[in-house]
């Protein structure tokens, strides 16, 4: 590599590396020349189209079956209905029209292609691969859209539902039609006690709140930071999701999540202090509290598109004319997590597009090296084992703390003026307290203030509202005495006290 | 197509929501000079200036002609650091623009070029 000054001398400049490899002719077929580039390799239109259906095909069915029929899979068959989750943006519109043409009956993947479908399906007609949704009936019952707007939480933000209405009903109106349930939630349901009644158990009473959508931004106003409320809004639309995906049986929902988006919802989860469930974020089951109280069948939540990026979902909305109604993207400003990963991860892939999928499969390789302390109460995920005890031995967890009062410290600049923050709690069960309950990131996004970027607290009430299934797992949990009413506290041991302790367990020297 | 052979007729199309920085219209047919300053300035025209350097209309070029010339609102939304923002992709004649030399591609009379937003979220 050259040393010289590239300011001055243009020739120190290295050349610039072509996006492709080789030839302009596609990898596939051969043939033809290419029309698009796709991680240095180059493919015609004819070419693409099976492609991503491969791709889309090749991330979901191996979980479709309850248990993986190893790989000769005879056939598809569900245990439950499937819930595709569509927020408007590209990578879900995308999803929802590949799910449509693979498996309910739109014109087929082979259609869009300049190739002829062949007059004999290969393999046969009763082939799996061969088999549409309508006659293989892979999941039981008619498959739901849902939305979830989220313009409740964001005052100005624009009502999207009528047009994703209509994306979802376009599919009524070709040939051969298919009509999806379309269902359509709103952020502010997950505090609403006549949703959660549709979804769930009142176990509890909940406490008395003007209307849902002033409990969503009491909830929301609530929060420490920017990135935070990204976050927690991240976290109401998945569970809303999950429980109607509960509430009607389903075995399977599926997101649009993008390769692209994986790597930015990855990257950010890790900043935020998510990276225990950085599993989940790509693949996960999960299993709530039905009506009756007892825990639902399994969901699979799966990602389809996590193979694809997001330029291919582009090039696939635009070959396809697929309408974009486009999403409500609060990313917590120019400054928040989720905004900066985003752009990096952007740039990231124009000019080293193989770099994103090497993100994403570095993290499917990541375990925990610890167990699970159960689940989350807030966003049901695996929490940590001992995540309370590792904060409070790491962080100063209170300026109110009786020895931090007498170091003589004073409190940071930027927290100089600030009073408590109001306690996260669900009436009427004081006792109950909500932080054991929680994971890492939860317990950050809660809590966690920064010296920029900050909320301004709007709300003068100490009891701020949280979403209705918190208050129902909350209800159903022992306190802090075990079932035996025995009560366990740490403290720190001395040697003598600690070698009497286990002094029948050691060896003699001799 | 143009009669004029100083200038050329493309067809321009914004998808996936890019279209709302250009006054929300999804297709616009417009007209630029084939040769064109060396700087990109699209304020003068090769005529008008005192010593131009000139080159052949590029796809560079053209990015400058639109944010000059139609763009509405937000020009970081569209352009950085001379080229088009990551995250938007240009299709030439239905063909991905890295296949045929991205900035550089010297257009034609008649092209089509699309640019497609993908940061309309997934």
């Amino acid at each position: 590599m050259s040393c010289e000054n590239p300011s001055v001398d243009k020739d120190a400049l290295m050349a610039r590396r072509p996006k492709f490899d080789k030839t302009k002719q596609c990898v596939k077929c051969k043939e033809r020349t290419g029309n698009v580039v796709i991680r240095h390799a180059v493919y015609c239109k004819s070419c693409f189209f099976p492609l991503i259906s491969t791709r889309f095909r090749k991330s979901l069915e191996p979980s479709v079956n309850p248990t993986p029929d190893g790989p000769r899979r005879k056939a598809l068959k569900a245990s439950g209905s499937l819930l595709v989750g569509l927020s408007g943006g590209l990578g879900s519109t995308v999803m929802l029209d590949l799910v449509a043409k693979t498996y309910f009956g739109a014109p087929s993947v082979a259609d869009l292609g300049e190739e002829a479908p062949p007059s004999k399906p290969k393999g046969g007609k009763e082939h799996p691969r061969n088999m549409t949704g309508k006659d293989s009936e892979i999941w039981r019952g008619v498959p739901a859209v849902c939305y979830v707007e989220v313009c409740g939480a964001f005052p100005g933000a624009e009502d999207r539902t009528e047009r994703v209405r209509q994306v979802v009903e376009s599919y009524a109106t070709t040939s051969p039609p298919f009509a999806f349930d379309f269902i359509p939630l709103r952020l502010e349901d997950a505090f609403d006690l006549e949703w959660w009644k549709g979804v769930g158990e009142l176990l509890f009473t909940p406490p008395p709140s003007s209307t849902p959508i002033l409990a969503l931004q009491a909830y929301l106003s609530s929060l420490p930071t920017q990135t935070a409320i990204h976050s927690a809004t991240q976290t109401l639309v998945r569970l809303l999701l999950l429980y109607t995906a509960a509430s009607r049986r389903a075995s399977h929902v599926l997101l649009g999540t993008s390769l692209t988006s994986l790597s930015v919802n990855l990257i950010s989860g890790i900043a935020q202090g998510a990276g225990f469930s950085v599993a989940e974020e790509a693949m996960e089951e999960w299993r709530g509290e039905g009506k009756s109280g007892e825990l639902t069948p399994p969901i699979r939540i799966v990602r389809p598109l996590r193979d694809v990026g997001m330029k291919e979902c582009a090039i696939w909305a635009w070959w396809c004319g697929l309408r974009i109604v486009g999403r409500e993207r609060y990313l917590g400003g120019t400054q928040g997590i989720g905004s900066l990963t985003r752009n990096f991860i952007t740039g990231l892939e124009r000019d080293y597009p193989a770099t994103v999928s090497t993100i994403a499969r570095t993290c499917a390789k990541l375990t925990p090296k610890e167990g699970s302390d159960g689940v989350c109460l807030l966003c049901q995920r695996p929490a940590q084992h001992g995540v309370q005890e590792w904060k409070s031995r790491t962080s100063i967890r209170s300026y109110n703390h009786a020895s931090f009062s007498s170091s003589g410290h004073e409190r940071p600049p930027h927290l100089a003026n600030a009073t408590d923050r109001p306690q996260h709690r669900t009436e009427p069960s004081p006792s109950s307290h909500l932080t054991p309950h929680l994971c890492y990131a939860c317990h950050t996004t809660l809590t966690s203030r920064s010296s920029r970027g900050n909320v301004k607290q709007t709300s003068d009430s100490k009891v701020v509202p949280l979403p209705l299934w918190v208050g129902a797992s909350l209800s159903l949990v022992p306190t802090s005495e075990d079932s035996s009413g025995e009560v366990w506290a740490t403290r720190r041991m001395g040697d003598g006290e600690m070698k009497a302790a286990i002094g029948d367990l050691l060896l003699n020297d001799s | 197509m143009s009669t004029d052979s100083n200038t050329m007729f493309l067809k321009i199309e914004f998808g996936g929501g890019l279209e709302l920085l250009f006054s929300n219209q999804r297709s616009h047919r417009i007209t630029i000079p084939s040769t064109v300053p060396a700087d990109n300035n699209t304020s003068v025209t090769t005529k008008d200036a005192a010593s131009p350097a000139t080159r052949p209309a590029d796809v560079t070029y053209l990015l400058h002609h639109l944010r000059d010339h139609l763009l509405k609102e937000r020009e970081e939304l569209f352009m950085e650091n001379g080229t088009v923002r990551p995250g938007i992709l240009v299709l030439i004649n239905d063909t991905d623009w890295e296949l045929e030399g991205e900035g550089e591609y010297l257009l034609k009379d008649g092209d089509e070029i699309v640019l497609i937003s993908t940061l309309h979220g997934g």
